[in-house]
């Protein structure tokens, strides 16, 4: 029996790395978006901080813009910055 | 006054032209003194009869015999022309003949017997003189004398009259014939005597109080002589009665002679009194008795026929003799005999048949007739309420019709849209009760109707669906959704539509994208835009995966000028949270495939960091190229089906442990996926030994002798199984999200009331959630949210809940 796949269609899924199940901020599991979207995935993305904990960007932004004097990771106060 | 002339036959006529031929001849012969004298008296003549005509257009004749006697006077006028000239020599002689009081009397007396008795006139009393003893006598004598003379030889008369209805011995109708000729007699020979002694009418009755016209006077007495006595009244009414009767009961009667009498009891003034109440009664008893033999004989069709066929025979008789007053009661009185009376065992004989078999014209008679009975159209509507209940239950209850169920509800729910708007007039009430009944019996099973209705958009959006064309489809997805709208739950209708629409995606099964999206924006109309958002999301995923699979294929052109890639491959890449969750699988597959698999993922890594990928094998498919020794096959299969024919390039024979262990494909799943290639309608596989189910140490032999007359072939896969599971799996995923709704809306009504008792807790949760929930489930959801000190039992009152801050 001679057989030659011609074209093959297959099916992924996708889901975010991290290191929690729920975003530290709004509870929320990272499958689901934050608080304010209606849709999961690109539309409410996650971001790492160097400190290796990550959250919706989202809930992350309005917890920075909050922060008057220094920006610190709201889980382990060092001081936050994106990862690259 | 013409029919005065008429009346004896008289005599002297003036029309204006034979008045100028006399004055014409007059004036021919001015010289002879009695010739002027004539002159002056026509002209005298001439000015009376036009002064009669003036007086005739005012006169108050109360009550106008409506028998036609005045209106054929004119006609007959020239007739008596010729006599004209003949008369003038009379008058001479009779200005001196009647001055004295008592002859004048006697030539009235003399006028009015002749009339009573239709006879001639004498040839020498001509109608002015009549007018002239009248005005003697009111001059003279009192005008009230001269009434009162009037008034008892009046009465004389009509007592004479009497005799002969009291010894009448002939049956009702000689006698009704007999009545009708003295009445009309009667009417003729007041309107005669009326116009003779008009003088009175005008100024005596008019002036005083309490005095009856004349006319008014006949009618008073005829009344109390003959229509009063007894007799005459019963044999009168009875015979009316009878009459009437006789054509209810379908024979020819004389309705003139009925229409006569008729009108001569309302003239007398006595027809509500002696007959009206009669007439009703009668009716009554007839149609009570009809309505219920009837009723038992006939079927319900027929016998609303029946009723409509007597209502118009009913206003029949009204137009043709009947006082129109009496209408409204004698209507009310069929109505209420044939159809209040036997409305409820109408509607429980004959509208469950009537809406059965369709029968929009005796449906349409329903409901006019029943629009015509107080109440009747509630009784119908909520009997039509009723049926759509227990029909479409039949409908929906019955598992061994799920197949059918939905085009079952689409058809009835055409019928019944059909019957509303052909029969009941699209009556506001009516609509509002067929969709109420539709919502009720549609919830009467849960879950199960939403779930078939997902089923069956699913087979209609499906590729290879031709039976339609756009336009159809489209009504038909409009139909559908007034289906969706009557049912609560909704959300099991998302996660079956949601599953299948994930299988039209993946697969390529979809058949027109614009059906997709129609009907994704019709729900989106429908339930608001967070009930199709996850649906969108499916949408965009596809889109997104076209997108990233160019941006591969340029990638690897770029890279690997040199390589061939030995197949195609393209990725539908699925965000977690849109579709529905699938079993996470691991299988051995070919190196070739795994390595381009590898570069796939880490194209896409490179391009989304932070992200995980996760191969889902079980969704995958592939076309095969194969080389049979009957000529070369294009084969679609499933990856798992594929993966288990590539085993076969190297050797032709391989046992299920062999192929297991091969593929590392989950037991139930490979054994299926065997069966489907040796057991199904392409069978490029034998199966040793053969049987329908695959079993443990099978073996399985490549087919070489495969053939088949295309050269595409599909090869399906088997689904029975897994369907069940599926439903079960889409089902507890739904009542898990239910769960948290549940939850969500507790907390909710907790955080707002603070306090507050069982029983009102419960109510508030049904009107806040929109599916279907017992109230068993709610109390278990309060119990966890105690668990879990979101709330607790007062300590005074268990029966009431604090919510915990």
């Amino acid at each position: 029996m001679k057989i030659k796949i011609k074209s093959w269609t297959g099916v992924a899924t996708w889901r975010w790395i991290a290191n929690d199940d729920n975003c530290g901020i709004c509870r929320m599991p990272f499958e689901n978006c934050c608080s304010d979207c209606k849709l999961p995935g690109d539309d409410c993305p996650l971001v790492w901080g160097q400190c290796s904990h990550c959250f919706h960007i989202h809930c992350i932004m309005k917890w920075l813009q909050s922060q008057q004097l220094q920006q610190q990771c709201p889980m382990c106060r060092q001081e936050w910055k994106f990862k690259e | 006054m013409s029919s005065v002339r008429l009346g004896y036959g008289s005599d002297r006529l003036v029309s204006n032209s034979q008045t100028k031929k006399r004055h014409s001849s007059d004036e021919e012969n001015p010289s002879s003194p009695l010739q002027s004298r004539n002159k002056k008296i026509c002209l005298e003549a001439q000015k009376e009869d036009i002064e009669n005509m003036d007086r005739q257009k005012h006169a108050n004749f109360s009550t106008m015999a409506p028998n036609g006697v005045r209106s054929m006077g004119l006609g007959k006028s020239k007739g008596s022309e010729k006599k004209v000239l003949s008369i003038k020599n009379l008058k001479v002689h009779q200005v001196a003949a009647v001055d004295h009081v008592s002859e004048s009397w006697a030539c009235l007396k003399e006028a009015v017997v002749a009339i009573q008795e239709s006879r001639k006139l004498r040839e020498n009393l001509t109608q002015e003189d009549l007018y002239r003893c009248v005005d003697n006598l009111i001059t003279q004598r009192s005008p009230a004398q001269l009434y009162a003379d009037l008034r008892d030889l009046t009465e004389t008369h009509i007592k004479s009259q009497l005799e002969n209805f009291i010894n009448s011995s002939g049956d009702r109708l000689i006698f009704l014939r007999q009545v009708n000729d003295c009445w009309t007699h009667h009417c003729h020979q007041m309107k005669m005597v009326g116009n003779i002694f008009l003088a009175l009418d005008r100024g005596y009755v008019l002036q005083t109080a309490h005095v009856s016209s004349i006319w008014d006077m006949g009618l008073e007495l005829f009344r109390q002589h003959i229509l009063e006595e007894v007799i005459v009244e019963n044999r009168c009414v009875d015979g009316l009665l009878m009459m009437i009767e006789q054509e209810r009961g379908g024979e020819t009667i004389d309705r003139s002679l009925v229409k006569s009498l008729l009108r001569m009891l309302s003239s007398l003034q006595i027809y509500h009194k002696v007959f009206e109440n009669k007439f009703l009664m009668a009716t009554e008893q007839l149609y009570s008795r009809e309505g219920q033999r009837l009723m038992q004989e006939r079927d319900v069709p027929q016998y609303l026929q029946h009723v409509e066929k007597r209502l118009n025979e009913e206003n029949n008789r009204i137009l043709h003799y009947l006082d129109p007053s009496t209408k409204r009661q004698l209507i009310y009185c069929v109505e209420k005999q044939m159809l209040n009376e036997h409305k409820t065992a109408l509607l429980q004989k004959g509208l469950d048949q009537l809406l059965d078999q369709n029968r929009r014209k005796d449906l349409s008679l329903l409901y006019s007739l029943f629009s015509r009975i107080k109440g009747g159209l509630d009784y119908l509507c909520s009997q039509f309420n009723a049926y759509i209940k227990t029909h479409g239950k039949t409908i929906v209850i019955n598992p061994e019709k799920d197949r059918v169920m939905v085009q079952e509800l689409l058809d009835f729910k055409d019928k019944m849209d059909g019957i509303v708007s052909d029969c009941f007039c699209n009556s506001d009430r009516f609509v509002l009760a067929l969709k109420e009944a539709f919502e009720h019996f549609i919830n009467q099973r849960l879950n199960k109707p939403a779930e078939l209705i997902a089923k069956f958009v699913d087979g209609k959006l499906k590729a290879g669906n031709k039976e339609a064309t756009e336009d159809e489809l489209e009504r038909l997805l409009d139909k559908i959704m007034v289906l969706f709208r009557f049912i609560h739950g909704k959300d099991v209708f998302e996660a079956f539509y949601k599953k299948d629409l994930s299988k039209r995606l993946l697969l390529g099964k979809s058949a027109s994208v614009d059906a997709e999206k129609s009907m994704l924006s019709k729900l989106k109309q429908e339930c608001g835009p967070g009930f199709t958002s996850k649906l969108e999301g499916m949408f965009k995923d596809m889109e997104l995966s076209k997108d990233i699979m160019l941006a591969f294929k340029q990638n690897l052109q770029n890279m690997s000028k040199n390589s061939t890639l030995p197949l195609e491959l393209s990725v539908n890449i699925l965000t977690m949270g849109y579709w529905p969750n699938y079993q996470i699988m691991e299988v051995e597959m070919p190196s070739d495939m795994v390595q381009y698999q590898q570069i796939f993922t880490k194209f896409y890594l490179g391009k989304h960091s932070g992200r995980k990928l996760q191969w889902q094998p079980t969704l995958g498919h592939c076309v095969l190229k194969a080389a049979f020794p009957n000529g070369p096959k294009e084969l679609q299969v499933s990856l798992f089906q594929a993966l288990v024919l590539l085993l076969f390039n190297t050797t032709d024979v391989f046992s299920l442990d062999e192929i297991t262990s091969r593929t590392n494909i989950e037991d139930t799943l490979l054994r299926r996926t065997l069966q489907s290639l040796a057991c199904g309608k392409a069978r490029v596989l034998i199966k040793n030994p053969k049987s329908k189910d695959v079993n443990d140490g099978d073996k399985f032999i490549y087919n070489k002798d495969f053939s088949n007359q295309l050269f595409r072939i599909k090869i399906n896969q088997i689904q029975m199984k897994e369907t069940s599971e599926e439903q079960q799996q889409t089902e507890e995923r739904v009542f898990q999200d239910r769960q948290y709704q549940i939850d969500a809306a507790i907390v909710r009504i907790m955080k707002m009331r603070k306090i507050i008792p069982h029983n009102l807790l419960i109510s508030e949760l049904f009107d806040q959630l929109k599916f279907p929930v017992k109230p068993a489930d709610l109390k278990k959801r309060i119990e966890s949210l105690i668990d879990r000190d979101y709330m607790e039992r007062d300590k005074d009152n268990p029966n009431t809940y604090n919510y915990v801050a």
